[in-house]
């Protein structure tokens, strides 16, 4: 990877980080209980994965080290995440400018960086295991969204809270949809993974 | 990221793996069959069971036959597909060990906090017990079921990265293209790899509604106030749960595919209609659970008429496939019976009759009469019992079968077949009496019937008891030797 690569992702990384940052599109972005949700959130975890790609050949030893299979890396992303989905947090990031920015560095530096740095260090098994877990549970707040008798979020609508209900369940399905496929079709091999493992079709014991 | 990287060494060979999975599930079906029986002999009333506690022990033999269906059949699968493709054995026991934590979770829900909703758990009945039991009691089913789940996930999700490190798309190793014509069947995955896929396929499916529906159901027993839609969460149980229990039939279908060529000295043929059979039984498995659902009037039609001719068609095309195919393989072949080539016929055979009431049973007309009648049991028992569970026999005692000596394994067998016909039969005519499933208590009129299947099933128990412990007997020995060939 040269500098120019590395720079030009740190600035698309900054880039996209001030932009959303900006408020009459941040205030945009968070009118809408779905858009809040699935595209400012996800948004700013890419800010942080292009950090994890700028910055990847320069991680510390240790962490490359202690980030066993990507297991340490993946349960912080999964804890940063789990935290951002709670209603009450939401309705923070709302009220209170100060809790946003929590938001707007959380967001980047420990889930999209940690998950830029950890996945590719996590075995095919278990990169499938957090996606198979991953879409039905998102599916499965979206139904609960639906579910719940009164308001979530003091900030967004019974009806925004529907819509987001749905959208996350639309999500859920897209993205069941599309790994079937990838899978049923078959992709590229990557790394090599393929002409390894057929060279010793009994060894994985 | 290599292989090398990821598997995690095991200590255990993956022969004595195949094994522990084997014993367990040796162990349960035997004590689940008692529970069977402990049912037919309190509704025959020749013993006394409280009407709570009959609910109990009704949901505790479902759940564990359903899941020690599941965990034989993948001990069945595994053997074989790891012929072909690599697994992990760690991953293996992970199952192993996840099944028994699970099994231990929902056993103390039934027996100490007295869960009895069915193995079903049918939304939102888990959380209106009556008060006969907690909503930890329920709760402690639920996670059960998910820890189950989660093992099963990752041993599917494991076989999975090995047939595509292989085959690069499960399209291929189910042989799509030789399906339609689209390349030379001698180049066709081999038939545990055709089979393992579907499983996967379906199982993984499954298991993702199943966990959605889970959750939900565990935020409805603590916040009641969350109510889901109980015909979306009926759909999503069913599915789970019918695909879960049909995936059992296509794990252990494998055994007849490598088992009765060994002893016929001829090759299990697999042309384009073996994987045609395949292709489109995968489709019809994930569909066709909407027959459990033609009594409720509020699913729209169209999915009550698709639900109904799926089930004529759905385990048609591989049921008919592999009949045809084992008796071609068996005829004229010269074949010396043995307990281990009979237990697997007898598998074929059960699962194909079995199917012919089932079949009469998704079709609306009969269903609006036999719903919920001991019909139902009479059918799944007849391809559970004297089908699926009689191939993953087959497959304890074809690993477990040097010696010649088969007198003592032909006595077990004989008594388990016939225990077991008596047994389905007098579910099947009670049934045509419309005498109800699910009763706790039944009237003097159907009395004659319960008796019938008791006897059927202490014989039939009698019979597998043998044959388990057989298998036990030679099980040292089979952690070293080598498959029969
Ligand atoms: C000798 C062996 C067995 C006996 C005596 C037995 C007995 C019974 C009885 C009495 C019932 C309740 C019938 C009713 O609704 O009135 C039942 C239900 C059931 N059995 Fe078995 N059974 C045996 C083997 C099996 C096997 C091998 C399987 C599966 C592999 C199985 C799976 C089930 C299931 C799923 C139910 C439904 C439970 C429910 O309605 O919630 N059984 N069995």
């Amino acid at each position: 990877m040269n500098t120019r690569f590395m720079s030009s992702r740190l600035v698309a990384a900054t880039g996209l980080w001030a932009i959303l940052w900006f408020a009459p599109l941040r205030l945009a972005l968070e009118r809408d209980m779905a858009v809040h949700m699935i595209v400012q959130l996800p948004l700013l975890a890419c800010v942080g994965y292009l950090l994890a790609v700028a910055l990847r050949r320069h991680e510390p030893h240790w962490i490359a080290q202690g980030d066993w299979l990507g297991i340490p890396g993946l349960l912080l992303v999964i804890f940063a995440t789990s935290f951002w989905m709670l209603p009450r947090m939401l309705d923070a990031a709302l009220a209170d400018p100060l809790i946003d920015l929590v938001k707007f560095l959380s967001l980047p530096l420990l889930v999209g960086l940690p998950l830029g740095l950890s996945w590719r260090r996590m075995p095919l098994l278990g990169r499938a295991f957090v996606w198979a877990n991953f879409i039905p549970k998102l599916g499965a707040i979206g139904g609960l969204y639906l579910a719940a008798p009164t308001r979530l979020c003091a900030y967004y609508r019974l009806d925004q809270q529907a819509v987001a209900g749905w959208a996350l369940i639309a999500v859920a399905v897209a993205l069941g949809a599309t790994w079937f496929v990838v899978v049923f079709v078959g992709w590229p091999a990557a790394d090599g993974e393929a002409a390894q493992t057929c060279r010793a079709p009994q060894e994985a014991a | 990221m290599t292989m090398a990287a990821t598997a995690t060494r095991s200590a255990i060979s993956p022969r004595a793996a195949v094994l522990a999975y084997l014993a367990v599930s040796g162990i349960v079906l035997l004590l689940m069959m008692l529970l069977g029986l402990t049912m037919r002999l309190a509704q025959a009333q020749w013993i006394n069971v409280q009407p709570d506690f009959f609910y109990v022990v009704m949901t505790m033999h479902g759940a564990g036959m359903v899941g020690i269906a599941g965990l034989s059949g993948a001990a069945v699968m595994w053997h074989f597909v790891r012929r072909h493709v690599p697994v992990s054995t760690a991953i293996f026991l992970t199952n192993l060990v996840f099944f028994l934590i699970g099994a231990v979770l929902i056993l103390g829900a039934g027996f100490i906090g007295g869960f009895g909703a069915g193995w079903t758990f049918l939304f939102p009945l888990p959380a209106h017990s009556g008060s006969l039991w907690s909503p930890n009691a329920a709760a402690s089913y639920l996670v059960g079921l998910m820890v189950i789940g989660v093992g099963f996930l990752l041993l599917h999700l494991d076989i999975a990265r090995g047939i595509l490190s292989v085959y690069g798309g499960l399209g291929a190793a189910l042989g799509v293209k030789q399906a339609f014509g689209l390349a030379p069947e001698k180049d066709g995955p081999p038939p545990a790899v055709t089979a393992s896929t579907m499983v996967l396929i379906v199982n993984i499916l499954g298991i993702l509604f199943g966990a959605a529906v889970l959750v939900v159901s565990l935020v409805n027993l603590y916040v009641p106030s969350f109510t889901f839609s109980a015909l979306v969460a009926k759909n999503m149980i069913y599915f789970f749960g019918h695909v879960f229990i049909n995936a059992t039939i296509y794990m252990a279908v494998i055994a007849v595919y490598e088992i009765l060529p060994v002893y016929t000295h001829r090759k299990w043929k697999t042309n384009w209609a073996f994987y045609l059979a395949w292709v489109l039984s995968t489709v019809f498995v994930l569909t066709v659970y909407t027959h459990h659902l033609l009594m409720d009037f509020a699913m729209p039609t169209w999915a009550l008429v698709a639900g109904q001719l799926i089930s004529w068609l759905s385990g048609l095309p591989v049921l008919l496939v592999t009949a045809f195919g084992t008796l071609t393989i068996v005829y004229r072949s010269g074949l010396k019976w043995n307990p281990a080539a009979a237990l697997v016929f007898l598998g074929v055979a059960g699962w194909s009759i079995g199917v012919i009431p089932a079949i009469a049973d998704g079709t609306i007309a009969v269903n609006s009469v036999m719903h919920n009648t001991q019909w139902v049991p009479g059918h799944f028992h007849t391809y559970l019992l004297l089908g699926m569970i009689a191939m993953v026999i087959g497959f304890m005692t074809y690993l477990t079968n040097p010696q010649p000596r088969y007198g003592f394994a032909w006595l077990g067998f004989w008594l388990y077949l016939g225990g077991g016909i008596i047994f389905v039969l007098a579910f099947l005519l009670a049934g045509s009496e419309s005498v109800p499933r699910r009763y706790a208590v039944h009237v003097a009129k159907w009395l004659p019937y319960d008796r019938m299947g008791s006897v059927g099933a202490a014989l039939a128990i009698t019979g597998v008891l043998i044959l388990v412990a057989r298998f036990f007997a030679g099980m040292r020995a089979a952690a070293y030797a080598e498959d029969p060939t």
